[in-house]
């Protein structure tokens, strides 16, 4: 096996961008876990059933109002509609479990994985669904000589709007403030008068709707599919945990070293790109055994 | 906090229970024989996760990891190292509890969900090696036929084995439990601070509690090879892993029998529903969920409550 | 405490004697596990579906010999352990006569070697594992579609007419891709010594974005590239090679991507110009037989079959004619009638080879193009391969099971 060969500095370059993008859907998805668990302490299996659910919505939205405005409509519905979802199920059962072990917080959310697993399959079968890109951001454009998908490109704008719209929301508004010390110390909350309870839906709403939004953009690059839970919901635990429980930063900061590693892996020594971002989180525990960024735990 | 039991009862029980199953292969036909065997090996999986995960509270997120690595051995050393299939039960378990060191080192100085996401990662590696070496290891077909003596080769046969090494290994984790390691794990457990400032050796305990659990696993996947004649990567895949865990929760994961029965209800759980449903994930995650909300001890937590015996041990200091 | 364990035995025990004695001694069952929920579904369904219309057409004829067939499914989930649990339980607890599936290659190797001690008929429908007729074939075990070594031998007679010098081979890392992969390199460094490999990229199944590994193939600027991926994977490919101009840029071929399954999903944003092999489509070829089949089917389901109701219909064919000729489901008689035999399917006279119970289909090499009839793209200027052309030589497999 040759290795890296063929690698220019257009490649390397352009490979990162790809990487980038990915990154984006990583973020936001594990942005949502991270919340959840900063603030409520529930390690949520079932955020990636969110986000699949969050992918099939935008797939039936986006049919139903046809056209490449469908895209749009959807882009904003679904992830509401998961975020609704997800407020019915914490006021409906999730509320009155928050002071069991986290593992059997743990294995309530796993059972929750399994009911809206088929839940989703009863729905809508199992045949694959697809879902065409806005005319707009179809096609590629050359970057270097090679092409960079005008997809991905919008992927890269996104991203650091959710980022900032995150900060928005946990440092300059009142609700975000005080869910931000609720994760510090809950007690101290309820005692200034604060119903901690509807604090908690609030972020386990906006958590899961950030799943949502994560299946609704991640929909137009790949077959919407049973199974899609099973395999991001890994992956954004292992980014939590290196970034550090909680703190958003680090989500991101996580988000990057899953989306670089594997993408860059590719390009470097491509028969091994599985592995690479498993060592690259075996590392980063080694070093900082409590993740990269300060965990509110 | 929490521990077993025992009582005249309890061994009474056991007892009961212990001459049923010496008698089950003539009580039952092929199938119910084959059913139960499955029910002690998944059992024991359990029981030996439950080793570390109850007894010691330590987040064991990736224990597959350790059976896959006993079937593995075992089903190795005789398809390629052409060794007589008893020497496999022999070295099968002792790799297990090998990987489970090494992995131990590197894990064991993190806590909780730190420490379970370290071993999924490590137990990622493991299993992607054993995916991937298509040579040696079979890849994602993995290896089937594998040979097993002829003495325990039947049906019956295997349920035998079975029977008698998942007591005798029980019986070895329940003297372990008890005994004064067993009771400065379980300290541990309750108050690693309070451990550590007594002069005990956190790191040390959890070190062997870990290679203990790991044993125990490599035992299971033994008597996996023995039950079914194969070996597959899916053994060591992290979802298999969590299905342990629910087993150890469901059961009662501060019981010592616990697990086993947890094993029993899932494994006959998804083998009725699933004859008549293809939706038989959707039954047994609403059976979780309610178990969840109304025994939070898990099932024989619960009924040890209700019969009265008070959790021995009480409240540490 | 231990007494609910002993009750849920107790439960076990009784509710088998109950459904055990309700087994009728009159029909004859047949049971299917498979992998019936996630992704692989969507190719299943159509193999059970079919089995079950040809069935249901036999059971209204009256039979076999005055008995009728019962199908028995079971859902694998793509899980070795639960598909051989539940393959046990349909011979041990049902009494299945015969046993047919899966897609999952682990499974279907654990189900033949099950059946080879259980001396029960296992017909593998839609694992392209070339050691289930090869290397691991014994006198129980039938394969009904094209396996990775048919594939490598039609991919690399069609490869080998191109003028492609440079090779880059990308896929699923998973043995199904491994071994399309080294079937068609093989043979096409067999047909044409000067081809040269430039590299590899494999990823994992169920990979969400193709678009790096593709720019990073690009960026190696090979001559056509030979993708190895199989299921769930083709349709995020083609996609990520639609959005990226991959099939403008540089010719590549994928064993699927002609058939429907693929290619129904991404509708008319289906890349254009892919060379892809599949063993069926529905309107090809062109014969009275097909086009009743398809209709059939349709009929029955509200859908057009893809290439996984061809295998279960095949089946079906050969589990019933075995049975009329051999007048039993036991053991070697009916291994017997059902070696060698023909059965005349929508895609013709199919034979299954009496050496390695290989079932002999044709296979079809095109190239996607749009289409005004429908909504989704299809094969173009398909050529035919023979059985022939496609299936391996008795001798090689006489070597690989060490004869």
């Amino acid at each position: 096996m040759e290795i890296a060969s063929h690698i220019t500095l257009a490649a390397l370059g352009q490979q990162v961008l790809v990487g980038l993008s990915r990154t984006t859907i990583l973020f936001i998805v594990s942005s949502g876990l991270s919340l959840i668990l900063g603030v409520l302490r529930i390690p949520n299996i079932s955020h990636g059933s969110l986000y699949m659910i969050g992918a099939f919505f935008t797939y039936s939205v986006a049919s139903f109002v046809g056209g490449s405005a469908g895209f749009w409509v959807a882009l904003v519905l679904a992830p509401i509609a998961v975020g609704l979802l997800s407020l019915l199920v914490e006021r409906g059962i999730f509320c009155h479990l928050y002071e069991r072990e986290h593992l059997m917080l743990l294995l309530f959310t796993f059972s929750l994985m399994l009911v809206l697993g088929d839940l989703v399959k009863l729905t809508y079968g199992s045949d694959y669904r697809s879902l065409a890109a806005p005319v707009m951001l179809q096609g590629s454009f050359s970057l270097g000589n090679l092409p960079f998908p005008r997809y991905n490109a919008f992927l890269l704008l996104v991203g650091p709007l959710v980022a900032f719209g995150l900060w928005f929301l946990t440092n300059k508004t009142k609700i975000g403030k005080i869910a931000r010390a609720a994760a510090v110390d809950r007690e101290m909350v309820a005692a200034m008068g604060i119903n901690v309870s509807w604090v908690f839906a609030f972020v386990f709403c906006i958590g899961c709707l950030l799943a949502g939004l994560g299946g609704a953009l991640v929909a137009p690059t790949q077959n919407i599919t049973q199974g899609m839970d099973h395999a991001i919901v890994m992956e954004c635990f292992l980014i939590v945990i290196i970034g550090g429980l909680g703190n958003m930063w680090g989500a991101l900061l996580g988000a990057l070293i899953f989306g670089l590693t594997s993408s860059i892996g590719i390009l470097v020594w491509p028969q091994f790109a599985i592995v690479f971002p498993y060592v690259a989180v075996v590392i980063v525990l080694l070093l900082r055994p409590k993740g990269l960024l300060k965990s509110t735990w | 906090m929490r521990e077993k039991i025992v009582s005249p009862r309890g061994l009474i029980l056991a007892g009961v229970i212990l001459v049923v199953l010496a008698f089950w292969p003539a009580l039952a036909t092929r199938y119910y024989t084959y059913l139960v065997a499955l029910i002690l090996v998944t059992g024991l999986l359990a029981s030996s996760l439950n080793m570390v995960l109850g007894f010691g509270g330590m987040y064991q997120f990736n224990h597959a990891v350790f059976y896959g690595a006993g079937a593995y051995a075992a089903a190795l050393l005789t398809v390629r190292g052409g060794l007589n299939p008893w020497w496999g039960y022999l070295l099968g378990p002792l790799v297990a509890a090998a990987l489970s060191l090494v992995m131990g080192i590197i894990c064991v100085r993190l806590s909780k969900l730190y420490f379970g996401m370290l071993q999924i990662s490590l137990g990622s590696l493991v299993w992607a090696i054993v995916f991937r070496w298509y040579s040696f290891t079979g890849g994602d077909d993995g290896m089937h036929g594998v040979p097993v003596p002829g003495l325990i080769g039947s049906i019956d046969g295997a349920y035998w084995f079975t029977l008698i090494v998942t007591v005798v290994s029980l019986a070895v984790m329940y003297l372990i439990v008890n005994s004064p390691f067993g009771r400065v794990f379980q300290g541990i457990r309750d108050n690693p601070e309070r451990a550590e400032a007594v002069g005990v050796n956190v790191m040390r305990h959890q070190l062997i509690g870990l290679v203990i659990a790991g044993f125990f696993g490599g035992v299971a996947g033994t008597l996996f090879v023995t039950v079914e004649g194969s070996v597959f990567p899916d053994m060591m895949f992290w979802t298999l892993s969590l299905e342990i865990l629910i087993m150890c929760l469901l059961g009662g994961w501060f019981t010592f029998l616990g697990p086993m029965l947890g094993a029993a209800i899932i494994v006959i759980l998804r083998t009725v529903v699933g004859i008549y449903t293809d939706y038989w994930t959707l039954v047994l995650g609403i059976i979780l969920m309610l178990l969840i909300f109304f025994l939070p001890d898990g099932v024989l937590g619960y009924f040890t409550a209700l019969f009265g015996r008070k959790r021995a041990g009480g409240e540490e200091s | 405490m231990k007494g609910k364990l002993w009750l849920i035995l107790a439960l076990t025990a009784a509710l088998g004697l109950a459904l055990g004695g309700a087994a009728m001694a009159k029909t004859i069952k047949i049971g299917m596990v498979d992998c019936y929920s996630g992704p692989p579904s969507t190719y299943t369904n159509d193999v059970r579906d079919a089995f079950k219309l040809y069935i249901k057409k036999v059971n209204a004829k009256g039979g076999v010999w005055g008995n009728k067939f019962e199908v028995l499914t079971r859902d694998s989930k793509f899980k070795v352990d639960l598909g051989l649990a539940a393959a046990k339980e349909l011979i041990m607890r049902e009494g299945v006569s015969a046993l047919v599936g899966t897609i999952n290659s682990g499974l279907a190797l654990a189900i033949s070697d099950l059946a080879q001690r259980e001396n029960i008929p296992f017909f593998a429908t839609f694992s392209k594992s070339a050691k289930i007729s090869g290397a691991k074939g014994h006198r129980y075990v039938f394969q009904i579609t094209e396996n990775t070594a048919m594939i490598g031998k039609a991919a690399a007679a069609g490869l080998a007419k191109k003028p492609y010098i440079k090779y880059w081979i990308a896929g699923d890392d998973y043995e199904y891709g491994h071994a399309v992969a080294d079937g068609v390199w093989q043979n096409l460094k067999k047909l044409k010594p000067e081809v040269k490999l430039l590299g590899q990229s494999w990823w994992k199944v169920g990979e969400p974005d193709f678009t790096p590994y593709i720019t990073a193939i690009l960026a190696a600027k090979p001559d056509a590239v030979i993708v190895a991926t199989g299921g769930r994977d083709c349709v995020p490919f083609l996609k990520a090679a639609q959005a990226t101009g991959f099939n403008k840029k540089v010719p590549f071929y994928m064993h699927t991507a002609t058939e429907l399954a693929t290619l129904r999903p991404v509708g008319k944003g289906a890349p254009e110009g892919v060379m892809g092999t599949s063993n069926y489509h529905f309107y090809y070829p062109d014969s009275a037989a097909n086009k009743a089949f398809a209709k059939e089917f349709q009929d029955a389901y509200g859908r057009i079959p893809t290439v996984g109701a061809l295998y279960g219909y095949i089946t079906a064919q050969l589990i019933t004619g075995a049975y009329q000729k051999a007048k039993t489901m036991k053991g070697d008689k009916f291994v017997d009638a059902v070696e060698g035999m023909k059965v005349n399917t929508p895609v013709g006279t199919v034979e299954l080879r009496a050496y390695d119970h290989q079932a002999l289909l044709p296979m079809y090499l095109g190239t996607t193009k749009k289409s005004d009839k429908y909504d989704f793209l299809v094969a173009d200027g398909i050529i035919d391969i023979t059985p022939a052309e496609a299936a391996p030589d008795v001798n090689e497999i006489k070597k690989a099971r060490g004869k």
